[in-house]
């Protein structure tokens, strides 16, 4: 640990601190750097740091899943997707295909890619071939498939998009009549797009201390300092302490192409239900390129999957910062980042997977 | 999947740096900071092949040295 960080912890032991105080992060990112860096150990044991819904492979819908198989299963079409998704599994039947990794053992053609640009390559090369690009993420990840789509995609390019918001999740947690957390970390990558003040409705509606952090053990040290300070001093105001990345308004030209494309809608989160304006989906103008459109028979099948999760699967309750992740059922007894049951044991950015890979047992 | 990766521009065509950082070179696109003035030797923040902000050197080193802990962890635990 540099000199700085323990100079931060040190001030941090210092304080007086209450006899517990919950600190949410939004952020995979996050939990792998605090897990990384050992924070929970090191820092006083009357704070506790909470994994939120900061995955969005995590949250992505059953459903949507579930069409995604079933598109490239049915029809003759290459479907590509970012890694991670590809091993998530949905509740079906012994026997059947379960995730987008046996779909293309049984032969359909899917390919993982990790850029948009990969995408447009792909569907150029493959002008005969209807190409599927089945995406989860958050805003960062929002913003290029924006531009993307805005720099003009090729006619046999569609889209089966499930990408997500992190602030309505964060003010639904908020809502209910006992948040689960004291305090907040809010996420820098997502903050460096959409501007640090899109996080001022926690301080002012909710007069919860909140910090953005980046990824340095230090930027989380000074972010996990300030919040503990503000929540001391019975205070509140949004620290940002990633300044180097972030600014109140973030990337506007980010955030007008991403307006220019994308509806915002009520859209479902797995095993959490329907959160209101969390989805993004192609606008009208981009409608040809919607393979929910384009295949309404398979979002027709899906949406008897709405809300299902595998059977003891505690995702929900982790996602939601109700559990911890080996407080789950099936955490480490049948569901190991080898053979996951779970989307939060699947994905890096999942708290069960980053859990279980930092040496924590049930 | 949010995490974004410093890079240091080497050459400059139209929406597209060609970027470096630790041995690899990649095409990144410029699309999402067409509005900012970006020179050669400055350091993006590369998300998914785009580049969503300029930062500094400082800042992209401080990112480097964190990335090197993740990836050396990854190994240890594949």
């Amino acid at each position: 640990m540099s000199t700085e960080a323990k100079r931060l912890l040190d001030k941090i032991r210092a304080l007086p601190l209450p006899d517990k105080v919950r600190i949410m992060n939004v952020c995979g990112g996050h939990e792998r750097s605090i897990s990384l860096a050992g924070l929970r150990s090191a820092l006083p044991t009357t704070i506790e740091l909470i994994p939120g819904p900061g995955c969005p492979v995590c949250i992505c819908p059953e459903e949507d899943i579930y069409q995604a198989i079933q598109i490239a299963i049915n029809e003759d079409v290459i479907l590509l997707a970012f890694g991670d998704m590809l091993r998530v599994p949905v509740n079906v039947p012994k026997g059947t295909v379960r995730n987008l990794e046996q779909a293309k053992a049984a032969g359909a053609d899917i390919r993982p890619i990790a850029s948009p640009t990969e995408a447009v390559n792909i569907a150029n090369a493959n002008p005969e071939k209807t190409v599927v690009f089945f995406i989860a993420g958050f805003e960062t990840t929002s913003a290029p498939v924006a531009a993307m789509i805005a720099e003009g995609i090729p006619n046999n390019l569609l889209l089966l998009l499930s990408s997500r918001l992190t602030w309505p999740a964060v003010a639904m947690l908020l809502n209910t009549e006992t948040p689960t957390f004291d305090a907040l970390i809010a996420p820098g990558h997502v903050a460096s797009i959409m501007g640090s003040e899109e996080w001022h409705f926690v301080v002012d509606q909710h007069h919860m201390p909140t910090a953005i952090a980046g990824f340095t053990t230090e930027s989380l040290l000074s972010a996990i300092y300030s919040v503990l300070r503000q929540g001391i001093e019975h205070t509140a105001f949004l620290d940002n302490c990633y300044p180097q990345v972030v600014n109140p308004h973030g990337n506007i030209t980010a955030k007008k192409i991403v307006n220019q494309v994308f509806n915002i809608i009520d859209a479902p989160w797995r095993g959490i239900g329907i959160i209101p304006n969390s989805g993004l989906e192609l606008s009208m103008k981009f409608d040809t390129h919607n393979a929910r459109h384009r295949f309404p028979i398979y979002a027709e099948e899906a949406r008897k999957k709405s809300g299902a999760m595998p059977p003891g699967c505690d995702c929900a309750g982790v996602i939601l910062g109700k559990i911890k992740p080996n407080e789950c059922r099936l955490y480490g007894e049948t569901c190991f980042p080898r053979n996951p049951v779970g989307p939060c044991m699947v994905s890096d950015e999942g708290a069960c997977r980053i859990w279980w890979s930092s040496g924590i047992k049930k | 999947m949010c995490l974004a990766v410093p890079m240091q521009v080497k050459s400059i065509n139209g929406f597209i740096a060609h970027c470096y950082a630790k041995g690899i070179t990649r095409d990144v696109s410029l699309f999402l900071l067409q509005d900012e003035i970006i020179e050669i030797g400055d350091y993006l923040l590369i998300h998914v092949g785009y580049a969503i902000q300029k930062i500094s050197t400082d800042e992209a080193l401080s990112t480097w040295e964190l990335l090197d802990q993740l990836l050396a962890e990854e190994s240890f635990n594949a």
